[in-house]
């Protein structure tokens, strides 16, 4: 069974009341919606009450949840939307706009040896700073389309904005993007 | 199938010995384009670069666009590794604690029903009941004493409305029971004084003086329970209130001592 109909049976029974295979479901999607929750806050406590509350509102609609390939990006929607909700209720105070690095916790990575993890988590760290750098909507864009894989269409629907937008902001977001990495290492004397 | 590959693509583009239009004139490569988005993603954004890079000088050219296009590769390989970070311990066990084990919200006659029950469990719930039933007569009655005493008046004058009629009843019963219980006198039977009457058969007798016996005996216990009555309305009255002669008021005299 693979990733996408075992999280598709999980969708059902959870939407038919089952406790167990809501547990499976939080522990399988947990990491891309901290990451997504991550990527907004930028701060790794603030991205874990954000994880929380976004779990709390899907538990709280699991009655209505779509069904199939319209589960993943109602998913986000709900995610951004909620994400959107806590930094205007925390907009007092702002998000961090570097990122510590040091408190990113990484997930194994399947290249061997300190170092190479070492170097693996230092990329990412500078990817997270690079994309605190970007605009709002074309971080949002990145983070979707790139990070998480969802198609342009899908993007354009839960940004609510055109497709075509979506399109042209991706491109010169991806190259903004790697214009700071590129940046970022060299300041580091990595380039 | 055209033969040209994803990684062909950038690595032409990549290509520093190359310009970056030859290789996209070919028409396998053209053909791979069109049907592979994730080189037409990297084409758009290596044009929306491309603009830029037409004011970089000459010489340093070339060394533009490996970084640039070197970047923008690392980069669309390394995102989707930002897909999934790892919580931390125990993030788990928290949204389980604030979704599936959250208590449910119960009915208020259950929520009532379990905080008494909480409430009654407590040690000093007993203290506690005694303050607050006393709190509540000092607020209702206000000074104890006089509270008494405001009780005694009231709960006689409740007395007295609420049971005046029943009693009232009670003893116009006994009157018109003693009435009919006392023997007629002789001359009301139209026996001259001093005359006797003729004897009356052994049975008849033996009747009538059963008969007086039993008139007798009911006259007595009438006048007993009369007694009685008197006694307790005579307690109410020194209890609760003044006594209330009109209405509690017992039967009189005569029938008491026949």
């Amino acid at each position: 069974m693979d990733a996408t109909s075992d999280l598709s049976t999980l969708v059902e029974r959870c939407r038919a009341g089952d406790a167990l295979a809501w547990e499976a479901f939080v522990r399988q999607v947990q990491g891309r919606l901290f990451a997504l929750a991550y990527s907004y806050t930028g701060h790794r406590e603030d991205a874990r009450d954000l994880a929380q509350e976004i779990f709390v509102r899907l538990y709280e609609a699991r009655g209505q949840w779509p069904s199939g390939g319209e589960f993943l990006p109602w998913l986000f929607r709900v995610a951004r939307n909620r994400s959107v909700d806590y930094l205007r209720r925390r907009s007092v105070r702002r998000p961090a706009v570097t990122v510590d690095e040091a408190e990113i916790v990484e997930l194994p990575d399947p290249a061997p040896g300190a170092e190479a993890q070492a170097i693996a988590a230092d990329r990412r760290g500078l990817l997270h700073t690079a994309l605190r750098g970007l605009s709002a909507i074309n971080r949002e864009i990145v983070v979707l389309r790139d990070v998480h894989g969802l198609d342009v269409k899908q993007v354009a629907s839960i940004l609510g904005i055109p497709l075509g937008t979506v399109k042209s902001r991706a491109s010169r977001a991806r190259v903004e993007l790697a214009e700071r990495v590129l940046a970022l290492s060299r300041g580091r004397g990595d380039a | 199938m055209s033969g040209i590959t994803c990684d062909q693509i950038r690595a032409a583009t990549l290509d520093p010995g190359a310009s970056p239009r030859d290789w996209t004139g070919l028409p396998e490569a053209a053909a791979h384009v069109r049907r592979c988005a994730a080189c037409q993603d990297w084409l758009e954004a290596f044009a929306t670069g491309e603009q830029a890079w037409t004011s970089v000088p000459a010489g340093d050219f070339t060394d533009q666009v490996i970084a640039r296009t070197a970047g923008l590769e690392a980069v669309l390989r390394d995102l989707p590794r930002l897909a999934d970070m790892d919580p931390g311990l125990g993030f788990t066990e928290r949204v389980l604690r604030a979704t599936i084990m959250k208590p449910s919200p119960v009915g208020w006659r259950a929520g009532a029903s379990g905080a008494w029950r909480a409430l009654v469990r407590r040690p000093r719930f007993a203290w506690e009941a005694a303050y607050v039933a006393t709190l509540c007569w000092v607020l209702v009655f206000g000074n104890p004493v006089g509270a008494i005493e405001w009780s005694r008046s009231n709960i006689g004058a409740v007395a007295r409305e609420r049971l005046g009629p029943p009693v009232r009843e009670l003893r116009s019963d006994l009157e018109s029971w003693r009435a009919a219980l006392k023997p007629e006198p002789a001359s009301a039977r139209g026996i001259p004084a001093g005359a006797q009457a003729d004897p009356a058969p052994p049975v008849l007798r033996a009747w009538q003086a059963a008969a007086e016996w039993v008139r007798g005996a009911a006259t007595s216990a009438a006048a007993a329970f009369s007694t009685a009555w008197e006694r307790i309305v005579e307690w109410f009255a020194r209890v609760f209130g003044e006594p209330s002669t009109a209405p509690t008021e017992p039967p009189a005299g005569p029938a008491r001592s026949s």
